[in-house]
């Protein structure tokens, strides 16, 4: 090379690079995509929140910029020269050149900081914590000054298709036309009920597949009862709804499928969203609330309680209350906040003490992990409903109207109890199965803190089998002042249990209370005397001398001794049962650090004005439209209902650590039109993603394409994805007419394999259901945590043990297994093949046959070639069973008309019929 | 690719992830990496497995990751173990009746316990101050190793040699469920991917007729945990433990229907798959090859799973050997069936066994009588299991494991502060005994000790994570580097603790 030539090329270079710097020099470094992803790659594991080496960390402002160890800011905005960490990065001694023990960061990354720093290291928020905004929708601009008009986008049906337009642009990529009308009834029908369309719905579309009646199909859909079943299946899986406590017993939770169906309702009647989630977290909270706004609590009633022998009760309590915290984040804000229960957020802006802040919400609530789950709204039975309100009536005209309310409270839930699981420095006396307070020969046991202002009665529930026992109540102190001696009567039947009361003469103030009990007739210093479930000081009924006020008491007695239960619910203490609430240092709960109170992170929106500093005040601050967080977790997750794919894929995170938006205007305006315009209603918002052209692309992809964006991010094509367990049960039950169609009540147990349930200590048993409810939607069906139904599982359905955000799919054998051997596809397969047989217009000429069959799942004509190879079937098929008239009455059914090899042959085309991809995948 | 390239624990971390991130549509696989590397896939997978063989070239690496999610995957550094077999004995049997020998013990037996040992200690079922209560058997020293075991276990007493115990394992977790799930999924509560799951994800599996991870119960329940305990959590569901069952079907819906013959459903599934065929040519939906190679899948393992999961077929000193009992759901048959499995390519084989838990509220539940019929039923088929694998030279590369949830007290149990009434023990988290076999680890080996009651470890202490760190260690996988993005963080079985028991390998 000659000099000249090596000297043009490095004045090349050198202008080159010139024009470079000059050109990015100036331009304004961005905080959140250009500065924190370094950070968060290379620094924040040990200057961040859960290290602070050096006692530098990247995580704030204040911090960054404050004194490190060596006395310095390791930034000083404005001057990065003189910045210790811009020094650190270039230094060539690996021994003191960061990051430590890594390669060193490029050129361009640490121009980056360099510019930033000297720009004023300007911190920014994570999008996803500032508040949203309106966004312009990126409609086509007129051009030269408006001289030529904007061409219209003929391909958008509305907002969204612009959102996406403008990104396929910027990727050069193209929409894809619209599904054939077949694939989108179908496809809507799922998305919007989880069934296939109803016969003469389809018909009705099919026969006009224009947009007025693609919308009118819409509409349709949305008002279906079937609409509430599906979406609840979703929802359930965020409030981790089963019908099972956890944990080892694993035993049955009584009514909490009375949630379940508050969810289906809410869903079916459009509750506002922000009213959906209120009612969930402080139904109990809201003035003069309903029996239903009550069991909407039941979402953090879902939590797990452990009947095992030996286990805390304050432990399992503990842990239900740290589950309702991360759910309420995860499930309903999309934030990991999990982590910040041993240590600040290593990434996002959340401190250790503001988990626990978050957490004072939740830990008040009167739920102590007893064995009765209480509390409970107690589940009357039609009668005495009407007694109910003849002796609330009665109160409401004879006492105080506190008290009067009181007393209503106690029928209904036997609150506020104080549960004998509270008793301490217990002498000759146990918690039996660590839950009953229990008291043998002298025994004595202390309640903490009671308080007796305006209290002369006590009632409580308990269990005796031997008469002379004496209990006795002291104040303060095991010799202290009775406050009554109480003569135990005993219950004749074993298992009963007695609520009955005993007045006593009116002490003001909180007081220890030393129970000791004593009885002569006991066998030895250890058999038992008395069991106790739970103590409710009170005051005495009104009287008025009159007969009714007789009959009334009678009556609330027995309401008081009904033998029902009901569905767990959240209620709070009471101010004299306050619990105070710590910091747990290193997530540990019994390490209590500093005490706190209620609060929400400062890094968000502030907690609403005038707003309680309880439950109701935290679902405002929830649901405030200044939340940044609320509506767009939401959006994305019907987003991700819909397109298989999130708009942020990580449904469960939308911090920094999270997936990158992949359409984050769209996003916030779909979030903005929730709030602002749709006032948070979820069909409306169904229907504006359903009604778009993006919806309802064809899902064919080139190889090409294919390999170019695998996953469909830039949605250039419609969204093909696997049936969710539930529809794929759903879908055989109703191509075969199996299905039932009755909603809610009791959960239902549907044909399992023998041996599923084996838990220790418990003897429930999976007793089959009667009748239609064999074949009823799989969101009722039983679900038991620790053995859940096992084709559910299979499909990819949780057991919901924690909040799950998100299912991931699989594609396994197993699942293969499920639906052609599973008793319940063998009977599906067997009456959708009656079905295809009675339907068709000629059952003798297979052809008519099988495309009446591939119709039913498809609704469309079957093509050539596929007929050919069911034909191909159903003749092999027919061949092995026209000989064998014991192996075909297995397979076609007992009842003449059709056991016949015939109709044996049709069941293994219906079996394989539901085999296939493309009736098991939304397309 | 020289055989110092082939064990570049980064090249192949690449490779595996590569795998993964087709499979799992994870949020941290974000961008389909096509370029050379992809195209080297498929013959770097084929040449360290079976059944890997298929639509392996090029771009359809993408078709080959969504077909093989199982398929064999060569660890971090090239590891002692290929496979694993887990003996939980649920319930927690006690150490001080089987290997932790504490004739001191014996010298307290029924004086009352010192306030020191109570003294901030909680129990799940002693309150107030219960009686010592002495070995409830004979020991002696066995092999030429001289290990401690007691007369319970008299035919596990001639392999001692083979064995290394671990006499100073603790706990934090004194109640059954959490326990459990500490042991198996890195902790106390629900949700977290198993050991087993982990091991399957990080090394696939050697033959794909079968599940990679199987699960074997027997004692009549389940675990205490549930089924959660051999979930795959955060994992894809793919690689959660399959329950192969002694009752009903091997494997659930293994069975053909009643009426369907072999060669029907082989000619339902090619009906199935031709179609699907057609469907991939207009859809070009990867998941659609994956779901044909499912159904293929799935055809053989009818025929694999009945197969593997027949004993009968065992000569008769087999059977003799591990003391089967014909078509009962028993330990010993499961124990032999998880040899055929791991002999079969099986990665990982968990057994449950449930019924150790002692408490003395009954004669099952005394350690002097509930115990010792416990252990002949575990005696001679866990003997058996390694005299088996080892004449079959297959111990070396098996990794067996032997073990509860945490122990027993020294303490006799007072439930509520009353005297049980018979001889038992409370659950207790300071000090119990696992055993490990094979594996790459030192035989005739035991490593930690407790204090002269057997109370606390006082050498040699490890927990949990420390045992799941070694077990990771001898597949060949750093425990704190083996990793799965959820929730915004790298998570991995031993979260943020666990050293590895370098003193126990070979």
């Amino acid at each position: 090379m000659g000099k000249k030539k090596v000297l043009l090329l490095t004045i090349s270079l050198v202008l080159i690079a010139v024009l470079v710097i000059y050109s990015t020099i100036n331009h304004p470094v961005d905080y959140i995509t250009q500065v924190k992803p370094i950070l968060n790659k290379n620094c924040i594991t040990c200057h961040g929140g859960v290290k602070r080496l050096s006692n530098f960390s990247l995580l704030f402002r204040s911090e960054a910029l404050a004194k490190n160890k060596s006395g310095k800011p390791a930034i000083i905005p404005g001057d990065p020269d003189h910045s210790e960490m811009i020094r650190r990065l270039t230094l060539k001694d690996p021994e003191e050149r960061m990051p430590y023990k890594h390669d060193p960061l490029s050129t361009s990354d640490i121009d980056i900081l360099r510019r930033w720093i000297k720009q004023g290291a300007k911190w920014g928020d994570h999008w996803a914590y500032v508040a949203v905004e309106p966004v312009e929708v990126p409609k086509p601009k007129p051009h030269f000054f408006g001289l030529i008009p904007a061409s219209p986008l003929s391909w958008a049906k509305n907002d969204i298709d612009y959102f996406v337009y403008a990104k396929l642009k910027e990727e050069k990529l193209q929409p894809s036309p619209e599904a054939d009308k077949a694939i989108l009834l179908r496809r809507v029908s799922f998305d919007l009920t989880g069934l296939p369309p109803d016969p003469s719905l389809a018909k009705q579309y099919l026969d006009n597949p224009d947009d007025q009646h693609y919308e009118k199909l819409v509409d349709s859909l949305l008002a279906s009862p079937h609409f509430g079943e599906r979406w609840t299946s979703m929802w359930l899986d965020l409030a981790r709804y089963a019908d099972t406590r956890g944990y080892e017993k694993d035993g049955d939770r009584w009514y909490i499928w009375k949630y379940r169906d508050w969810v289906i309702r809410a869903f079916n009647q459009d509750k506002p969203y922000n009213d959906f989630i209120t009612e969930q977290i402080a139904g109990d909270l809201i003035p003069h609330h309903t029996d239903a706004q009550m069991i909407a609590t039941g979402f953090h009633r879902n939590t797990m309680t452990n009947d095992e022998g030996g286990t805390d009760n304050e432990e399992f309590r503990t842990a239900a209350v740290l589950d309702r915290v991360n759910t309420t984040w995860q499930g309903i804000m999309g934030t990991t906040f999990a982590c910040v229960q041993c240590h600040s957020h290593p990434y996002d802006p959340f401190k250790h003490d503001e988990y626990y802040k978050f957490m004072a919400f939740f830990n008040d609530s009167r739920d102590e992990d007893t064995y009765g789950d209480y509390p409970i709204l107690r589940q009357f039975s039609t009668e005495d409903s009407l007694k109910l309100l003849k002796v609330c009536d009665w109160l409401k005209k004879n006492e105080p109207e506190q008290q009067a309310a009181d007393e209503r409270r106690f029928l209904k839930t036997w609150q506020m109890s104080i549960n004998s699981t509270r008793a301490d420095q217990m002498v000759n006396s146990a918690l039996a199965d660590t839950k009953f307070l229990t008291f043998r020969e002298n025994a004595s046991a202390r309640f903490q803190q009671v308080n007796l202002d305006q209290k002369n009665r006590l009632v409580y529930r308990y269990n005796a089998r031997i008469p002379d026992g004496v209990w006795t109540i002291h104040l303060d102190s095991l010799h202290g002042a009775v406050l009554q001696t109480i003569p135990i009567k005993p219950i004749k039947k074993k298992s009963d249990w007695a609520i009955v009361y005993t007045d006593f003469p009116p002490v003001q103030g909180t007081h220890d209370l030393y129970m000791t009990y004593s009885n002569p007739r006991l066998k030895g210093k250890l058999s038992d005397g008395v069991q106790f479930e739970w103590f409710h000081f009170t005051q005495r009924f009104p009287e008025t001398g009159t007969k009714e006020n007789k009959e009334i008491e009678k009556m609330y007695w027995e309401l008081v001794n009904a033998d029902v239960t009901g569905p767990p619910v959240m209620m709070d203490n009471p101010p004299s049962m306050h619990r105070n609430t710590y910091v747990f240092e290193r997530g540990n709960w019994l390490v209590k650090g500093e005490k706190v109170q209620a609060d929400v992170p400062h890094s968000l929106n502030p907690f609403p004005k005038n707003a309680p500093r309880n439950r109701l005040g935290l679902a405002m601050w929830i649901t405030d439209k200044k939340n940044p967080l609320t509506a767009r977790t939401m959006v994305n997750r019907l987003w991700e209902q819909l397109f298989g794919t999130g708009l942020v894929e990580t449904l469960e995170d939308m911090g920094t650590q999270g997936a990158v938006p992949t359409h984050k205007d769209l996003l916030d305006h779909l979030a903005y039109q929730f709030m602002y315009d749709d006032g948070w209603s979820v069909k409306k918002l169904l229907k504006e993603m359903v009604m778009s052209a993006t919806y309802r692309q064809d899902s064919k992809v080139s190889r090409e394409m294919l390999v170019k964006d695998p996953y469909n991010k830039w949605l250039e094509r419609g969204s093909r994805v696997r049936l969710s367990a539930e529809e794929i049960r759903d879908q055989a039950l109703s191509l075969s007419g199996l299905i039932s169609n009755k909603m809610f009540g009791p959960s239902v147990m549907p044909w399992q394999p023998a041996g599923i349930w084996h838990s220790p200590y418990n003897s429930d048993t999976w007793d089959k259901s009667k009748g239609e409810d064999q074949y009823r939607r799989a969101v009722y069906t039983f679900l038991k945590r620790t053995a859940p139904y096992p084709s559910m599982i299979t499909f990819d359905g949780v057991s919901r043990e924690v909040c799950t955000s998100r299912r991931i799919l699989s594609n396994t054998p197993l699942q293969a297994l499920v639906t052609m051997d599973d008793s319940v596809y063998q009977e599906a397969s067997r009456f959708l093949a009656y079905r295809m047989l009675q339907e068709s217009a000629d059952k003798e000429n297979p052809v008519d046959v099988i495309n009446k069959g591939y119709e039913i799942a498809m609704l469309k004509p079957i093509s050539k070639s596929k007929m050919e190879v069911l034909k191909h079937l159903y003749d092999t098929a027919y061949q092995q069973y026209k000989n064998d008239p014991d192996k075909t009455r297995d397979i076609a059914g007992l009842e003449k008309m059709h056991d016949n090899p015939e109709t044996a042959a049709w069941v293994v085309v219906a079996g394989a019929l539901l085999n296939l991809d493309e009736v098991i995948t939304k397309n | 690719m020289t055989q110092k390239e082939l064990h570049n624990p980064q090249l192949i971390k690449e490779a595996n992830d590569r795998i993964l991130r087709h499979f799992t549509r994870r949020h941290f696989l974000k961008e389909s990496a096509m370029g050379m590397g992809a195209l080297a896939l498929g013959s770097f997978l084929t040449s360290c497995g079976s059944g890997a063989s298929a639509a392996a070239a090029g771009a359809a690496d993408v078709d080959f990751a969504l077909a093989h999610p199982l398929a064999p995957k060569l660890p971090m550094f090239p590891g002692k173990a290929k496979r694993v077999i887990y003996l939980h004995m649920a319930g927690a049997p006690s150490q001080l009746e089987l290997f932790d020998y504490k004739p001191d013990l014996m010298k307290l037996n029924g004086q009352d316990c010192p306030q020191s040992l109570l003294k901030g200690k909680r129990f799940a079922f002693i309150r107030g101050v219960p009686k010592m209560l002495g070995p409830q058997a004979r020991f002696e020293q066995r092999g030429s190793s001289g290990a401690w075991i007691s007369d319970n276990l008299p035919h596990l007493a001639t392999v001692a040699d083979e064995i290394c115990f671990l006499k100073a394992v603790s706990t934090d977790q004194f109640n059954h469920a959490p326990a459990q799930l500490l042991v198996h999924t890195g902790t106390p509560r629900l949700g977290r991917p198993s050991i087993g799951a982990w091991t399957t994800y990080g090394l696939g599996t050697e033959n794909q007729n079968l599940p990679g991870y199987v699960v074997l119960t027997s004692g009549g329940h389940f675990p205490d945990a549930g089924k959660s305990i051999w979930g795959s959590g955060f994992l894809p569901s793919v690689y959660q433990g399959v329950q192969c069952r002694s009752e009903g079907d091997p494997v659930l819906f293994i069975k053909n229907p009643d009426g369907m013959n072999r060669d029907l459903r082989k000619a339902s599934i090619d009906a199935i798959n031709n179609v699907n065929r057609q469907e991939y040519k207009e859809y070009n939906d990867p998941e659609i090859i994956s779901r044909i190679s499912q159904y293929e899948l799935a055809y053989r393992m009818q025929i694999s799973v009945p197969e593997v999961m027949n004993i009968n077929d065992e000569p008769q000193y087999i059977h003799d050997m591990y003391g089967t009992k014909p078509n009962e759901a028993c330990f010993a048959n499961n124990v032999l069936l998880a040899r055929k499995l791991v002999e079969k390519g099986v990665r990982f084989v968990q057994l449950f066994d449930w019924g150790w838990d002692d408490h003395g509220t009954d004669p099952d539940t005394a350690v002097d009588i509930g115990l010792v019929n416990k252990c002949r039923t575990i005696d001679k088929p866990v003997t058996a299991l390694l005299l088996d694998l080892k004449q079959r030279g297959l111990l070396e590369e098996t990794l067996v494991v032997w073990g509860g949830e945490f122990g027993r007290t020294p303490m006799m149990e007072n439930r509520d502060g009353k005297q049980n009434p018979f001889k038992g023990r409370d659950h207790h988290v300071d000090a119990f005994t696992i055993w490990m076999a094979g594996g790459g680890i030192k035989k005739g080996y035991s490593y930690g000790e407790t204090d002269e009651i057997g109370y606390s470890g006082v050498s040699g202490k490890v927990n949990a994570f420390d045992i799941q760190a070694t077990i990771l260690n001898q597949l060949g996988f750093d425990h704190t580097k083996f990793t799965y993005e959820f929730q915004g963080r790298p998570c991995r079985l031993t979260d943020v603790s666990g050293t590895v028991i370098d003193d126990i390998i070979a």
